[in-house]
């Protein structure tokens, strides 16, 4: 009787496992078929591939087709969907799907910007293709290496330089005005998306710092309560830093918040001119 | 026969003594790998101690085998870099021009070459015209477009004229004038 | 009942299990299925798995279109000092080729635009405003040239090449300037040339 019970314990606990497997085949046969319905809207995706475990084989690109009508409307939900449904290697980070986290920031379409706020275009002739962030290291797939980039970021110090004490006792005030200052600045989630649009940035990564961290040294400028201004502006001021900065412009017009990189920069150019 | 009948009563008198024992056994034993085909899959499964060091060590040897992400090749041809793009090409066009020229200049005595600009003029009025025109074309546009776009950066520096619509319409309108004011300059003068 | 399944099953988990081997690291690489698959079927399954026609049908796998080409100057190894935590090290700060080299940088381009645009404009080609006008050239290209030189030469990589274009351009900027010197005080002048072989 114990034994009985146990068996059929068993097969409800295999059972819906078992069920999810057959259905993944189904809906890949029907990702894989153009003709399978009278109204599917085939789109194919091509996205960068390489494996660290496989390091002598070169990078390639692999080609994925689904159905967008059974596909959200975002290029992370294809992507989601591709690796639950028809290739589970597929490796790309995420966690927010709303463009506050940063993590999916990948090239899609020749395009820096974030998986999560890019919509599949709906022109199914057209074919994706989902690079990882250009002139990076890959850890793996669309995954790249920014250790580099989080080093550069400590390097401005990206925290209030304030010596002397608060007035009241309690913390550092400030007026609407310079509050209204840091609008543009304070949004930014340090994606990568700029930098790596960066053609400079892309020769130069040692030691220049990029859009992003440029801008993020300007908010720490532009902000009331700092009291470090003059050696922040010391630490920009040699040929590499900043100064690789041509306003080439690709950082303001791939920013996937909107914000504007280049501005920030020549605000701090003019701001040490004189 | 005998011996099987044994071996279930014991088992039997044990399930009733300790029914929790028998159905974990009977699972294990028994019906497991039943179900799942007698295919048992042991995971070997081993830590390994590890130093911040050796790791450290091991992060910076699987590095060294990153390729790159493609760049130059993938990235969308947007007015922002390519017009930057032209104008540091333009720019080499017309300084390798400048230092070629005021080098040559400078050893054609030696040479016995005539680089004054009466033999260079002379030269040039004997061409046709349309390899004139298209000459001075060709001389002329990189000269206009670093001009204008040099205008251009010039705006910028000031930190004015960032939006990205605006950056879209002064290129444009940079390369209009540039490819017009070239087009004038070797048609008309 | 079980038996109904279990081929079914039987290929799933070796399928997994194969998979699991071709993608994972180096550590589950090493690791073999602990019962040999039961059947010849099931092996066969295992076996196919690295080949490609048994990929979907969704699934092709295409050379990368940049591999083949030989990049200029490829990327090194990566090699980073320090982990996520430590800040990358910041250059001793030098205003010379910094803020004073951008603000010199900028005055002088600004100026070139009346100084290329006046001779021509007004029609009177006096010889110190042309003088002007080619030093200030010499200066802007020197500049652009040097800016290409820190741009494409990376100090730490090419430190010997950078060198030699580094007072290559030097040399180049202070030959042409003694060839302008020249034609400056031999021939007609810069605009005066130009306007007479453009015209011609």
């Amino acid at each position: 009787m114990a034994a009985l019970r146990t068996t059929s314990r068993l097969f409800a606990a295999s059972r819906p496992v078992f069920r999810t497997q057959v259905r993944t085949m189904a809906t890949v046969n029907a990702a894989q078929d153009p003709a399978a319905g009278p109204d599917a809207k085939t789109k194919t995706f091509h996205i960068y591939r390489w494996n660290p475990d496989q390091p002598s084989t070169k990078p390639h690109m692999q080609t994925y087709t689904l159905d967008l009508n059974k596909t959200g409307p975002m290029m992370l939900d294809a992507l989601i969907r591709i690796k639950n449904e028809i290739d589970p290697t597929l490796t790309f980070r995420r966690s927010c799907r709303e463009g506050i986290c940063g993590s999916c920031a990948m090239n899609i379409d020749g395009v820096n910007t974030l998986a999560c706020l890019c919509r599949i275009p709906t022109d199914t002739k057209q074919e994706s293709k989902i690079y990882p962030l250009p002139h990076t290291y890959i850890v793996k797939d669309v995954v790249p290496d920014l250790t580099h980039f989080y080093q550069q970021y400590k390097s401005i110090k990206p925290y209030l330089q304030h010596s002397t004490p608060a007035p009241n006792g309690k913390e550092y005030l400030q007026s609407k005005e310079d509050r209204r200052k840091l609008d543009g600045l304070y949004e930014c989630i340090l994606c990568a998306c700029c930098s790596t649009s960066c053609p400079s940035y892309w020769w130069n990564s040692e030691e220049y710092l990029g859009p992003a961290i440029l801008l993020q040294s300007y908010r720490w400028l532009a902000d009331s309560r700092d009291e470090k201004k003059e050696e922040r502006k010391h630490a920009l001021d040699n040929s590499m830093s900043m100064y690789r900065c041509h306003t080439i412009l690709n950082c303001s017009r791939t920013c996937p918040k909107g914000l504007n990189p280049g501005l920030a920069i020549a605000e701090i150019k003019k701001e040490m001119a004189f | 026969m005998l011996a099987q009948r044994a071996t279930q009563q014991s088992l039997r008198r044990l399930a009733a003594g300790q029914p929790a024992m028998i159905s974990q056994f009977v699972m294990k034993r028994a019906l497991a790998p039943a179900a799942v085909g007698a295919f048992v899959q042991t995971r070997p499964v081993a830590t390994q101690k590890m130093t911040a060091e050796s790791s450290y060590d091991i992060l910076a040897a699987q590095r060294k085998n990153r390729p790159t992400s493609p760049h130059l090749s993938i990235y969308r041809p947007q007015i922002p870099w390519i017009l930057s793009m032209t104008h540091r090409i333009t720019g080499a066009i017309l300084s390798g021009g400048f230092y070629i020229f005021g080098s040559a200049y400078l050893v054609a005595p030696l040479f016995g070459w005539h680089l004054d600009s009466a033999t260079i003029a002379a030269a040039f009025a004997s061409w046709p015209v349309l390899l004139k025109v298209a000459t001075k074309f060709t001389l002329a546009l990189p000269f206009t477009f670093h001009g204008f776009n040099g205008i251009r950066h010039l705006v910028w520096d000031m930190a004015k004229a960032f939006k990205n619509q605006t950056v879209i319409k002064s290129g444009w309108t940079v390369v209009g004038l540039a490819v017009s004011s070239a087009l004038a300059l070797a048609a008309f003068f | 009942m079980a038996s109904v399944v279990r081929p079914t099953m039987l290929r799933q988990t070796c399928r997994a299990a194969a998979s699991k081997r071709a993608f994972s690291t180096k550590l589950s690489q090493a690791f073999r299925p602990h019962t040999k698959p039961a059947s010849a079927l099931s092996r066969q399954a295992a076996q196919n798995v690295f080949l490609k026609d048994v990929l979907p049908g969704s699934m092709r796998v295409a050379a990368f279109h940049a591999s083949g080409r030989q990049a200029i100057l490829p990327a090194e190894p990566q090699v980073i000092h320090g982990n996520v935590n430590d800040a990358a090290s910041v250059p001793t700060p030098s205003p010379s080729h910094g803020s004073y080299h951008w603000t010199f940088e900028r005055l002088l381009s600004a100026a070139l635009v009346p100084l290329t645009i006046a001779p021509f404009a007004s029609g009177s080609l006096n010889p110190m405003t042309d003088a002007v006008l080619c030093g200030a050239i010499l200066i802007h290209s020197h500049i652009g040239f040097e800016a290409m030189v820190t741009d494409y030469i990376p100090a730490k990589r090419l430190p010997k090449t950078k060198v030699v274009f580094w007072w290559g351009l030097r040399a180049a900027t202070v030959l042409v300037g003694v060839g302008l010197y020249e034609f400056e005080t031999n021939d007609v002048g810069l605009t005066e040339a130009i306007k007479k072989i453009w015209t011609a």
